[in-house]
């Protein structure tokens, strides 16, 4: 508006000089000017409105209703009270927290190793290319092959017999920990990569003279990396850390593939809780509650870690 | 505390020839400056001492040693770098530790080290602070303290002053040749601003090029020049060079006629600087022309004036005032004017062997 105001005083101040298009703006009426940029921006505002902002405010108004269908019946705050004591949705927080947590701190660790060594090599432009690949698949079409590594068509069990860490065959669907490990070899597989990419820019995009100095100071490489890099790209792993934590929090395509939450509800993830609630039990309103509660907690936990990331890093 | 030599220098990158066929001797606690434009290869002679580049060919030698093969962590350097490349997550006092931690000094030895680095460059009331929060000559002088901190045998410092206001520089100058002399530590340092080189260095450097042009004391550098490029870069405002004709023993150039050596002839450059010229109102004089411009600066007054095509730049008395287009007369010091080759800019001497340097 104020650009748009501007450039009115100018043609102004110098009339002769104006184009016959600024002088036909010119004459336009004022309110139209002034809703100008906001036509503008308006298109893109909108859908991102109706994408988010309104199923968002949809299911907090749907979570304090009983949902049957067509009916509703207002509850008031029992859908989240029923929540707090139902074990399943702790059983399914739980869940999150080790299934995530597990594969966010491996796929850290794994891809900050891997960026370490990669990112003065001269082949980097390669490696960047080879551990993006992962990402371009599906992740549904990558869970069915996953499905058929581990399940079906128990390729892995064989692998692991024919050179000798096993007998027998292994039933991945069978243990708790071997499920869980299923869908964390998963995520681990596709989403390293979208780490070890940021990782890599980050370590290439630090002051190079620092390094040099901490060379020329007597520090190893695992020293300069450990003293001078990391805490230099301390809030680009803080913010890399929150995506791929809140894209793990949302973790659905492999469960419902690969486990469906068996054996016994320990697979199953607070995401495949909602979408069992919602779309198999039909049991709108509380799925809506659940959704808004990980909501809730999501909002706070990168929150947290964002601005302890982004505070310690300065003064 | 070393001696630093370069036999044989080269340093390719792909087809482009950054430094070559460098021949150095640095003795023993000379402070050597590299002087030169950007990208005349200086910073990568310092470089390669460092052990941050690699010498495509020739040998480094620092204190006998070969250390072509040495990382540059193993080779006691300790460079200062023109952006200070201070450890922002640090405080002043870890960052002047950081180089003892790494070398494994002794927790007990450190303390009283780092206090003494950080009083040599007066940061003492600061060492709890980040870099962040310094200005920037707080800053170069946090890296010069971890750079001495550990007294390493050779120091190099790659433009280190020039992110600094010129008052701060002038400064920082006189502090860091008092830290040189006072440490006595072979010392290298690279920069493109002759006032810098001419006030800190034993000897200088210029290269132009990837190429040495003239190794000399500030003094030689000055007042005897190798050539052309050499008379040109260092004095400021920088020696007149005037094209024109060297014959029996007369040098002519448009308002110009200087006499000169018998045995130089032909196309030939003319060099004499601001400074060992005089105005004169009458009587013979070597240069006429008219007043260009006229530039007080207190001190001293500038004078430009125009003879033909060139402009010619003139020190002349601090309260020389003169109307533009006037018609001035110079005199030359007769013990001050150079001779050079106009084709290849080498120095031409009077005496009877007549060697180029």
């Amino acid at each position: 508006m104020a650009v748009l105001d501007q450039t009115g005083g100018v043609a102004r101040a110098a009339p002769d000089r104006a184009r016959p298009r600024e002088k036909a703006l010119r004459r336009r009426s004022s309110a139209l000017r002034r809703a100008f940029p906001y036509l503008l921006v308006a298109p893109a505002v909108i859908y991102l409105l109706g994408i988010t902002l309104y199923p968002g405010a949809y299911a907090i108004y749907q979570s304090f209703y009983l949902v049957r269908f067509t009916e509703w019946i207002p509850v008031g705050f029992d859908n989240y009270v029923e929540l707090w004591s139902d074990s399943e949705f702790w059983q399914a927080l739980l869940n999150t927290l080790i299934i995530g947590g597990i594969a966010l701190a491996l796929e850290c660790v794994i891809a900050m190793a891997l960026a370490f060594f990669a990112y003065r090599d001269a082949l980097i432009r390669v490696w960047r290319i080879v551990f993006l690949m992962p990402m371009l698949f599906m992740p549904s079409a990558v869970a069915f092959v996953w499905k058929l590594a581990f399940n079906d068509g128990r390729v892995i069990s064989d692998l692991l017999r024919k050179i000798g860490l096993i007998d027998g065959n292994l039933d991945f669907l069978g243990n708790v920990w071997l499920a869980r490990s299923t869908l964390i070899v998963a995520d681990l597989w596709q989403w390293t990569p979208f780490l070890f990419i940021i990782f890599v820019a980050a370590l290439q995009s630090q002051d190079q003279e620092v390094e040099e100095a901490a060379r020329l100071d007597g520090a190893s490489w695992p020293a300069i990396f450990w003293n001078v890099s990391l805490p230099m790209i301390r809030p680009v792993i803080a913010v890399a850390v929150v995506l791929r934590g809140i894209d793990i929090t949302t973790m659905f395509t492999n469960v419902f593939i690969l486990t469906k939450g068996t054996p016994g509800g320990t697979t199953e993830t607070i995401s495949y809780f909602i979408y069992r609630q919602g779309f198999q039990t039909f049991n709108f309103g509380y799925a809506s509650a659940a959704a808004v509660v990980m909501l809730v907690v999501t909002i706070l936990a990168a929150q947290l870690v964002v601005k302890r990331a982004f505070r310690s890093g300065k003064a | 505390m070393a001696r630093i030599e370069l036999r044989n220098v080269v340093k390719r990158y792909g087809s482009f020839t950054g430094v070559r066929r460098m021949d150095l001797d640095i003795a023993d606690e000379e402070f050597l400056v590299l002087l030169g434009p950007s990208g005349c290869g200086k910073t990568t002679t310092m470089r390669m001492i460092a052990g941050l580049e690699e010498p495509s060919e020739g040998e480094v030698v620092i204190g006998g040693e070969v250390v072509n093969e040495v990382d540059a962590r193993d080779r006691d350097v300790a460079m200062v770098f023109q952006g200070y490349a201070l450890y922002p997550n640090m405080s002043i006092y870890e960052n002047i530790r950081f180089p003892l931690r790494m070398r494994g000094i002794g927790k007990s030895d450190q303390d009283a080290l780092i206090r003494r680095a950080a009083e040599m460059v007066e940061l003492g009331d600061f060492l709890d602070r980040k870099p962040g929060a310094l200005s920037g000559g707080q800053r170069q002088r946090a890296a010069l303290a971890r750079a001495v901190v550990r007294q390493p045998q050779v120091f190099l410092m790659d433009e280190p002053l020039s992110n600094l206001d010129a008052k701060l520089r002038s400064s920082m100058r006189v502090q860091i040749k008092h830290l040189q002399r006072q440490l006595r530590i072979t010392t290298v340092y690279v920069t493109h601003d002759q006032i810098e080189a001419m006030t800190l260095a034993d000897r200088i450097v210029i290269m132009e090029k990837g190429v040495i042009r003239q190794i000399g004391t500030p003094d030689e550098i000055y007042s005897d020049p190798a050539d052309t490029f050499v008379a040109g870069f260092i004095g400021a405002p920088p020696m007149n060079l005037v094209e024109g004709k060297a014959e029996n023993g007369r040098f002519t150039a448009p308002g110009l006629v200087a006499a000169c050596p018998p045995d130089i002839s032909g196309r030939i450059t003319l060099g004499v600087r601001p400074e060992d010229c005089r105005v004169v109102t009458d009587g013979p004089a070597e240069l006429a022309g008219a007043v260009y411009g006229v530039e007080p600066t207190g001190e001293t007054t500038y004078l430009t004036l125009r003879t033909g095509e060139t402009l010619f730049e003139v020190k002349a008395a601090r309260d020389a005032r003169f109307d533009l287009g006037a018609p001035v007369k110079i005199c030359f010091d007769p013990e001050r004017i150079y001779f050079f080759d106009t084709e290849t800019g080498v120095r031409l001497r009077a005496q009877p062997q007549r060697s180029a340097a």
